[in-house]
């Protein structure tokens, strides 16, 4: 079942949470929404599930290209899992799940065999059929998580939502999580939609990413796209570390230290400022000069705690650097505090207006 | 851990003695003195007809107010940790109010409004309904003394709890009322069930408010505590503390009641959570 988000405008009082924001899901796709706290990605989310309602501008949200609008929950059937999971407190596992087929009216409500049978199919897809009878407080938040997982898909929906899935969990468990929804999901082949913040969990686990920024859709691309095709400023700042440096326009060119560097086609004629960005495993440290094209620093401070190593440095202009270094590398180079080394940037991108959306992508020869 | 012992063994002293002298030597005088001519004084006091009467009327009172209670604190306490919407403050003073205003005042009012040279006394008069110096005074008047009991254990426990749970409830298909009966009820039973307790403990031993607007005619408008103090004013000690412990004996059960919920609702959420911890304590 598709999801198609068309025109939807929410505001709180003065505050705008979505600005005119449209997109779709095709069947089968599991999307997320990514974008830093504030960007109005929850508050989607819950517009589509028919939590919240959104001002009356035109807009509209279509399940399986049905207009959803004045449906009940009973008829929308969305799965929704909340962030901080809400399950039922003072139920036992078994009965949380069963909860959805429960109050279904009498006429359409299965049987105690069905419900029973429903329940443990649904527990032991999600590996908890040991835990039917404990309560929620007596589980791990990835046990609770899951619970709240299987009780969204007892009522089959039509689509599943996800709200911050794994923000409550710890590290550890979180990487776990997120690999066994992406194996959850082929499984089942239900439309979903996942909220999250944290831009790796985006990249692994879904098929297309849907970047929000102040309200607004900002980029729409499967992870490969948005991360090697950031749309603006913001999309490359958002997915993954970067230097970041002010930069003047100088007779169409922008200026990394002394590197001229040409200007986006698409950049504004009258630009006269542009960032320049540069992933920190895009730089490269060299002891000497060896012709490309390199501006000049000062090690700042070692990490070599860790699979890659983080030299901190400072630039002649006093723009601090991060360089990320294989453990070879660093070997070969025998770095030290202090020490005057080169740097070259093998690719790097400009931007002239990060509040629009352009951008190009430029090699060195 | 680290005070001197003579510092322990004073503070606890002084605590067993404040306790002895303020509770349980009160206690101790009531029964003594409600059995000191016997037995069967004691159960010719509680059984006389006027003395029943005062019992029944106290326990139609309760039966009244306590339910009324329940499901305006319940809608209240609702209304006040679900929703946003404008003059919630002003909400939550209200409910509170019957504890800012002393009992005699409550009573005072509704003689105003309802007495026969109140605001609406004639056309009651007029239309034969009879409020004050009758049941429905004091009715009315407890009503108002137990107002914010169950609302005021219910809103601060709904609050932690948000609403979150509810709304699974209804994104998962439940109605309004599946969702009142199967999520929001039973979360908040234990909230519910001491809010009663202490109504109903207020409702049976309020003084001020019902002696304002009870007249106190004798089988017909007096409750226990009425009662009580009439007896008492007629030099039958006997009799008034015999009524006097049968108080004190709800208060014991009470006592009892909410030690048990107390209990019973920390071992239901010893896991959970800090979130029960606050409302029962």
């Amino acid at each position: 079942m598709s999801i198609e988000v068309r025109n939807i405008t929410k505001t709180f009082g003065n505050f705008v949470a979505l600005k005119d924001v449209s997109f779709k899901v095709e069947t089968g796709e599991l999307v997320a929404l990514l974008g830093p706290s504030g960007s109005g990605k929850t508050t989607l989310l819950r517009i589509i599930a028919g939590i919240d309602v959104p001002d009356e501008r035109g807009g509209a949200i279509l399940i399986h290209d049905e207009d959803t609008s004045g449906t009940s929950f009973r008829e929308r059937r969305v799965g929704f899992v909340f962030q901080h999971y809400a399950l039922f407190r003072h139920m036992t596992i078994f009965e949380n799940v069963a909860f959805g087929l429960r109050v279904r009216p009498r006429k359409l409500r299965p049987s105690e065999d069905v419900i029973n049978q429903k329940v443990s199919a649904l527990l032991e897809l999600v590996q908890l059929d040991w835990l039917g009878d404990r309560y929620p407080s007596q589980l791990s938040g990835g046990q609770r998580q899951r619970v709240a997982l299987a009780r969204a898909l007892a009522v089959e929906p039509s689509v599943l939502l996800l709200d911050e899935p794994f923000g409550s969990l710890d590290a550890q468990v979180r990487k776990e999580l997120r690999r066994w929804l992406r194996r959850f999901h082929d499984e089942l082949k239900i439309t979903s939609v996942f909220v999250t913040h944290d831009q790796e969990e985006a990249l692994e686990v879904a098929d297309r990413v849907v970047l929000m920024n102040q309200s607004r859709i900002v980029q729409v691309g499967t992870p490969e796209e948005v991360y090697h095709h950031p749309a603006n400023a913001f999309v490359y700042n958002f997915l993954g570390n970067v230097n970041l440096f002010h930069s003047r326009v100088e007779e169409g060119k922008v200026y990394l230290g002394d590197i001229p560097i040409d200007l986006p086609s698409e950049a504004a004629e009258d630009a006269k400022t542009a960032l320049v960005f540069v992933r920190p495993h895009l730089l490269e440290i060299e002891l000497q000069p060896n012709g490309s094209d390199h501006f000049r620093a000062k090690v700042e401070h070692i990490n070599a705690a860790g699979p890659v190593v983080r030299v901190e440095l400072i630039t002649d202009w006093g723009d601090p650097v991060h360089v990320e270094l294989s453990h070879e590398r660093y070997r070969a180079l025998g770095l030290q505090r202090d020490a005057e080394v080169f740097v070259i940037p093998k690719e790097r991108k400009v931007f002239t207006d990060h509040s629009k959306p352009f951008g190009s992508e430029r090699e060195l020869p | 851990m680290t005070e001197p012992l003579w510092i322990k063994s004073l503070l606890i002293g002084l605590a067993v003695l404040f306790l002895a002298v303020f509770l349980i030597l009160p206690l101790v005088v009531v029964f003594t003195e409600a059995f000191k001519k016997g037995i069967e004084v004691y159960f010719a006091s509680i059984t006389e007809p006027d003395a029943a009467a005062a019992i029944r009327l106290t326990l139609l009172t309760a039966a009244i107010a306590i339910p009324l209670n329940f499901v305006f604190g319940l809608a209240a306490a609702w209304a006040v940790s679900k929703f946003d919407f404008a003059g919630k403050s002003f909400l939550v003073t209200l409910i509170d109010l019957p504890f800012s205003v002393s009992p005699v005042i409550s009573g005072l009012i509704y003689v105003l409004l309802f007495g026969l040279q109140g605001w609406l006394g004639p056309w009651l008069a007029a239309h034969d309904f009879k409020i004050i110096f009758a049941v429905p005074g004091i009715v009315l008047a407890t009503i108002f003394v137990t107002f914010p009991f169950v609302a005021r254990e219910l809103i601060p426990l709904m609050q932690t709890q948000g609403s979150e749970e509810e709304v699974a409830a209804r994104v998962l298909g439940a109605s309004g009322w599946q969702t009142l009966w199967r999520v929001t009820l039973p979360n908040v039973k234990w909230a519910l069930l001491y809010g009663v307790i202490l109504c109903n403990a207020r409702a049976m031993g309020e003084f001020g408010a019902v002696s304002v607007v009870s007249g106190h005619i004798r089988g017909f408008t007096n409750t226990i505590p009425l009662h009580v103090e009439i007896l008492y004013n007629e030099y039958n000690s006997a009799g008034a503390f015999a009524m006097a412990s049968l108080l004190t004996i709800l208060t014991l059960v009470t006592l009892v009641l909410k030690s048990l919920i107390d209990w019973r609702s920390r071992i239901h959420s010893s896991s959970t959570a800090v979130v029960d911890e606050g409302i029962i304590a």
